[in-house]
């Protein structure tokens, strides 16, 4: 996280972000068509210069994939996968990356107030400077994004090139592109574009094309069209992610129940006190009680 | 002989650093040094691993953390602390585990109800020994929380070593038992200190008078005081 101009809509670990609502800000998505990835991983590079992280050296793993995972110096990975269709093969390859999700799992799950941040135009991010390490981000995570970062102890993911954004350019990885298979926009633009482009695949042979928007999340900040919308965990991508449910009953059940617990047997000692008073012998030292006979 | 060793006799501070059950002048040594020792020892590490738990389970107690430094000082003392009152609860455990041996009436204490009896002060039994049941059930119930809170908060402290659906079941365990276990631990606390007068100078100083025995602990009482066979 920079030191920006914009204003926090949410902040984790607290009650209110620091919206004034006074900048009209749009909404900010990615567009990514996998149809158009070519898997050139120009995104990766740009990604890693804009945001000064080192070079990562290439695992082979027999795919046509960097890394096996994100990682919390490479927040940016060209995930590539082969499937068998109508007869054939198909490359698949997604770009993975934080997906900004309106509904943020990592926000609800953090601890630290202001370590996770949506921002009023809709980006989630990071601050290291608030971040605890506690990694509970990637358990409330249905994408399994943030990575914990071993040497300086924080969590570490995409910033959406907040950076960038504030200022009126696009994100790293979508300057980079060569195909036109990334986009940046407002949230709408991206999802009409998307809709446009699952209607030109469904009339050439793509018959289950989606556009990859999960509203389990609320939506995301990074729309992603499918050819093969029916299987989105060809993509790496999760049916119908959604916040994990012990993530909610934490905070909005257990963490409310406990405190008036807490308070409550507190009050209830000392109202107790106050109308049972001590436990105490009444008598003077007479015959102690004998069990009966 | 040694003043200390003829004093040992008489005064009940120098007898209550090695024997418990034994009756001096109008005192009965309750608690002997070395149990007062391990109590407080795991009260200690109790509230340092509650209070560096509580910031970050909930901003509300947010200002706690400023006492260790901060939220990332808890985030690193939390565990360790914890680890400390387990090891401490399983000394603790041991010690105590002859003492709370559970007799057929103690199941009494599971009933509902009793409990409100016990607090309404209408329970009237005899044969109270040492320790009540609902005592032993906290020592018992005490002992289990700490494994429980061990286990799952060994999955917190390295969430990333372990699977998703074990992280979350130790976010829900890790939850209810400390939110039971606090709960528990105010009322132990109150019914140590203000509900029964003379309780918490047994943990402090090791004696109770003997009229706080007769009347609490009727059976110990007798067993002390010869008057009653002593029961395993």
């Amino acid at each position: 996280m920079t030191t920006h101009s914009l204003e926090i809509r949410r902040s984790s670990a607290s009650l209110w972000g620091g919206a004034t609502g006074m900048r009209q800000l749009p909404v900010v998505s990615k567009y990514i068509d996998t149809t158009t990835c070519i898997g050139c991983k120009a995104c990766e590079v740009a990604c890693q210069e804009w945001n000064d992280l080192k070079v990562v050296a290439t695992q082979q793993t027999g795919t046509y994939q960097t890394l096996p995972e994100l990682d919390a110096e490479f927040w940016n990975l060209i995930r590539f996968d082969e499937r068998e269709f109508d007869g054939g093969v198909v490359w698949l390859m997604r770009k993975d990356q934080c997906m900004h999700c309106e509904d943020p799992g990592c926000l609800a799950a953090c601890p630290a107030p202001g370590a996770i941040v949506q921002y009023e135009n809709g980006i989630v991010d990071v601050n290291p400077e608030a971040c605890i390490g506690c990694g509970f981000c990637a358990t409330g995570c249905p994408f399994n994004v943030p990575k914990f970062h071993a040497k300086t102890g924080k969590m570490a993911k995409c910033t959406l090139c907040v950076d960038r954004v504030e200022s009126g350019l696009e994100p790293a990885c979508i300057k980079a592109c060569p195909t036109g298979c990334l986009q940046f926009g407002t949230k709408d633009d991206m999802v009409a574009m998307g809709h446009a482009r699952v209607e030109q695949l469904k009339a050439n042979g793509f018959a289950n094309a989606v556009l990859y928007d999960p509203q389990g999340v609320g939506g995301t900040g990074v729309v992603t069209v499918l050819g093969h919308g029916d299987h989105p965990d060809w993509y790496g991508l999760p049916r119908d992610p959604n916040i994990p449910l012990s993530v909610r009953v934490w905070k909005s059940v257990l963490r409310p129940l406990g405190v008036v617990a807490m308070f409550g047997a507190v009050l209830g000692a000392i109202g107790h006190f106050m109308y049972q008073g001590p436990k105490e012998p009444r008598d003077t030292g007479g015959e102690p009680p004998r069990p009966r006979p | 002989m040694s003043t200390t060793a003829s004093r040992a006799s008489t005064d009940p501070a120098i007898l209550a650093r090695r024997s418990e059950d034994v009756a001096v002048g109008d005192e009965i040594v309750r608690h002997r040094f070395a149990s007062r020792a391990i109590h407080w020892t795991v009260a200690l590490f109790f509230f340092l691993a509650l209070f560096s738990g509580l910031p970050i389970w909930t901003p509300i107690f947010g200002w706690m953390a400023h006492f260790f430094g901060g939220l990332s000082v808890c985030r690193w003392l939390h565990p360790w602390a914890g680890i400390l009152f387990f090891l401490a609860t399983i000394i603790m455990f041991v010690h105590w585990l002859g003492d709370m041996h559970l007799e057929p009436k103690d199941r009494e204490w599971l009933r509902p109800g009793k409990i409100a009896e016990y607090m309404k002060y209408e329970d009237k039994d005899p044969d109270v020994g040492k320790y009540n049941g609902g005592q032993k059930l906290f020592f018992f119930a005490a002992a289990l929380g700490a494994l429980g809170l061990l286990l799952s908060g060994v999955v917190l402290w390295f969430p990333l070593a372990f699977p998703q659906v074990l992280r979350e079941l130790a976010i829900l365990l890790h939850d209810v038992t400390f939110i039971v276990f606090v709960v528990a631990i105010v009322l132990h606390i109150y019914l140590g200190t203000a509900a029964e007068p003379g309780t918490f100078h047994s943990m402090i100083r090791g004696t109770v008078s003997k009229r706080w025995a007769r009347f609490h602990h009727p059976r110990w009482y007798r067993e002390v005081m010869g008057e009653e066979s002593r029961r395993p």
